[in-house]
């Protein structure tokens, strides 16, 4: 039997699992049964790691364990390290974590996806980046520091130096928010990918490429573009009530799932409000003026503000490059992308649908000296 | 929320009617994900219709890759004039850029060769800032996979990679880059009518994903190294080296009868038998099997005889399924007959549907719609609290 088409599957379930729950009509995201804002400002991303892999929260010495064997894999292979250097280093940082990532997961014949794979490629993503975006500023790549968690190591790469602690944490805070949610787009590629009986690497370089898109992880520098475009908080009104007049959309707003404001916003939010007070002031009057004019237009939709409008301003404040959002954003969801590919080769079926033809009944084709 | 829904009132196109949601339908089965002209597999009827309405059979004994390429980008067969000059852009295309050599160069020579076409596919495509899709993206992308593949098996045998040759058509350079020498016609048309036959098959796990990546408005080569990555697993384009593998394993046509009821017994699935939508014998692998006859008439003895116990053993397991030989099995023995080594099968394939991939990728940017299906909650009920860490 054969189901009617749902553009882009909405609604449509694709998979079970218990690592995620976008709980749309509560405006909750549940991580293994956890609350999102029980866990955002007290858990370490390794911890948040543990839970997706192993199901639980780790103790005090799964946790060191854990900690101990991403420190140890944070390192490129020799054949990244050279890729790495052979990409243009003016290149899309997005397209640069999708070919190392690549590089970086090679073997020499199929592996399953396992737990230690996915901790070895979690670990290699901040060094990619760091050691990507020093080369194209002319610098000489730091090595990570074992002594460092995921979020604090990721920084000192960057900058050749300790970041403040409380830009670590408000770091170590985005990815903890961003590290899963539900059957995404890039997600379910990783899922499809993994249905296949591929190896993890390639569910996550199908996964980078998913979440590069701007209609999902590519968003960030869209907001930052517009808010530069708008310029002063007092400039918010005019600005935006003439972007719409010529039907130009606003950046940051707008979700399929959720009918209330999203729970990561409203954590991001008040972090920007705390780390970005000058960002704060011009975001939150444009949030300001385009709810009540998405509002004017569409009374019957929920509030719309999305995950993307004031992580623009979170990782502005800790100093990381506008190019530099999606794959941080990737930094953060490669835990839940390994983590569903780890569920799905656990309780494996091929996804394959079906489509729908919508071409000319079959006709002979014509020899080729006869056409045209 | 995401729970199961068992009704849905669904509005289409101003009418009001009801419709049964299963619950969950593992792998999509038959759930449409997708509005499609590029190929259709007709699975009740065994046919697989090219865009245009052309049938598989009537195609694959007449056309070059390079016709099935044109007529899945631009949904009509070429004139001469036409296809003279997708031959002349594919060929000019065939070099790596200076960021995909890198790539290349920087790979292990032992790696998999799928992983090296990944990995190198995703260089050579790296670009400054995000392109939409477009055909003049495509055309390139697909010409450099022979390079990418003959490099690879060059590497593999500690052999210097050898220059694409601009007066070869696609499937010729192909080998000639493996080789370093011009291939006689015959193995040149074996490869080629797997080309041909290979090119597009629906919504396969492979094109799946690379729409999936489309869907969010990413760029071609992320859909097409999504793609790859897809196409690796042993329960899609891995699976023709399954079946030599097989194959290998048996032996000899005597050695299948005793083999096959062994591995039976040991609830072994035998390699290439089953498919989820064909319920009639494969129409590719029909002619493949064919062409094996003449391509490893040895491999086409042993084959056959396995296929003959293997669809009795699966008949009498199963008397209620259809005919499940299919495309991989006799695609094995075709490229074995080719030259190709079997390390090589999977990168051969992505080297055929590639042109399919891309062409699926234009279409889905005709109506994009970022695709987020569902998922249930299966995990603990929601709500509660984490413990502190000295407390675990």
């Amino acid at each position: 039997m054969t189901s009617e088409y749902v553009p882009g599957l909405e609604g449509v379930v694709a998979a079970q699992t218990a690592i995620s729950l976008v709980d749309g009509a509560n405006g909750r995201l549940v991580y293994r049964g956890y609350v999102i804002a029980d866990l955002a400002e007290d858990m370490s991303f390794e911890e948040v790691a543990h839970l997706f892999w192993h199901g639980r929260l780790p103790t005090r010495s799964e946790l060191d364990a854990l900690s101990l064997e991403l420190a140890g894999s944070r390192q490129l292979t020799p054949a990244a390290a050279t890729t790495l250097a052979a990409l243009p280093a003016d290149t899309d940082p997005m397209d640069v974590l999708r070919s190392v990532v690549s590089v970086q997961g090679v073997e020499h014949r199929l592996e399953k996806p396992t737990i230690p794979l996915a901790i070895h490629a979690t670990a290699s993503f901040p060094t990619i980046l760091a050691t990507y975006h020093r080369r194209r500023r002319g610098q000489a790549p730091v090595p990570p520091r074992a002594d460092l968690g995921h979020a604090a190591n990721y920084l000192y790469m960057l900058n050749a130096k300790e970041s403040a602690p409380e830009l670590v944490h408000a770091l170590n805070t985005y990815l903890v928010l961003l590290a899963d949610h539900g059957m995404n787009a890039s997600t379910f590629t990783a899922r499809v990918i993994a249905s296949t009986e591929s190896d993890l690497a390639s569910c996550l370089v199908g996964a980078i490429g998913a979440l590069k898109g701007p209609a999902h992880g590519g968003a960030p520098s869209a907001v930052m573009d517009q808010l530069e475009q708008i310029g002063t908080a007092d400039n918010a009104e005019h600005w935006m009530r003439d972007a719409r007049a010529r039907k130009v959309r606003f950046m940051g707003f707008g979700h399929r799932v959720y009918r209330t404001y999203d729970p990561r916003a409203k954590i991001l939010k008040a972090m920007c409000e705390r780390l970005n007070p000058k960002f704060y002031e011009l975001a939150s009057r444009v949030e300001e003026t385009a709810l009540s004019i998405l509002h004017e237009e569409h009374p019957e939709r929920p509030q719309a503000t999305n995950v993307e409008f004031y992580s623009a301003g979170v990782l502005q404040a800790i100093g990381l490059p506008t190019d530099f959002f999606p794959p941080t954003f990737a930094v953060a969801r490669v835990a839940g992308w390994s983590a569903h590919v780890l569920e799905q080769s656990a309780n494996n079926r091929l996804i394959r649908p079906q489509s729908e033809y919508t071409g000319p009944e079959p006709r002979k084709p014509v020899p080729l000296a006869e056409r045209g | 929320m995401n729970l199961p829904q068992r009704q849905t009132v669904v509005l289409s196109t101003g009418s009001l009617h009801l419709r049964l949601v299963p619950d969950f339908s593992p792998g999509l089965e038959g759930v449409v994900a997708a509005e499609t002209a590029v190929s259709e597999v007709d699975g009740a009827n065994g046919r697989l219709i090219y865009r245009g309405g052309y049938l598989i059979e009537d195609l694959a004994p007449v056309a070059s890759y390079e016709e099935i390429a044109y007529l899945l980008w631009h949904g009509e067969l070429p004139t001469e004039s036409q296809l003279d000059g997708l031959r002349h852009q594919m060929a000019a295309a065939r070099r790596l850029n200076d960021a995909g050599r890198g790539a290349l160069m920087a790979m292990d020579p032992a790696s998999d060769p799928m992983d090296t076409l990944r990995t190198v596919v995703s260089a050579q495509g790296a670009t400054q800032a995000l392109t939409k899709p477009t055909l003049d993206e495509a055309i390139p992308l697909t010409a450099v996979f022979p390079t990418i593949v003959g490099a690879a098996y060059r590497r593999r045998q500690g052999k210097d990679v050898i220059e694409p040759r601009d007066e070869l058509g696609h499937a010729a350079n192909l080998l000639w880059m493996m080789e370093g020498k011009e291939p006689a016609a015959d193995r040149t048309h074996w490869v080629e009518s797997y080309l041909v036959l290979l090119a597009d098959h629906g919504l396969n796990a492979s094109t799946f994903t690379a729409r999936v990546i489309a869907s969010t408005q990413s760029d071609l080569a992320s859909c097409v190294v999504g793609a790859i990555g897809a196409l690796k697993g042993p329960g899609h384009g891995g699976a023709t080296f399954a079946a030599r593998t097989m194959l290998d394993k048996i032996g000899s046509a005597d050695n299948a009868e005793k083999w096959l009821h062994e591995a039976h017994a040991r609830n072994e699935r035998f390699a290439g038998f089953g498919h989820r939508v064909y319920r009639t014998y494969d129409p590719r692998a029909k002619i493949l099997r064919e062409l094996a006859k003449t391509a490893a008439p040895e491999l086409h003895r042993i084959a056959a005889r396995t296929e003959e116990v293997a669809l009795s053993i699966l008949h009498e397991a199963h008397p209620e399924r259809p005919n499940a030989t299919n495309v991989d099995f006799w695609a094995s023995v075709v490229l074995t007959g080719a030259g190709i080594p079997k390390e090589l099968f999977t990168c051969v394939f992505a080297t055929s549907r590639v042109s399919g991939w891309t062409a699926h990728v234009l279409e889905a940017l005709q109506d994009l719609r970022i695709i987020r299906p569902a998922s249930v909650w299966i995990g603990p009920a929601p709500g509660r609290k984490p413990l502190a860490l000295a407390k675990r």
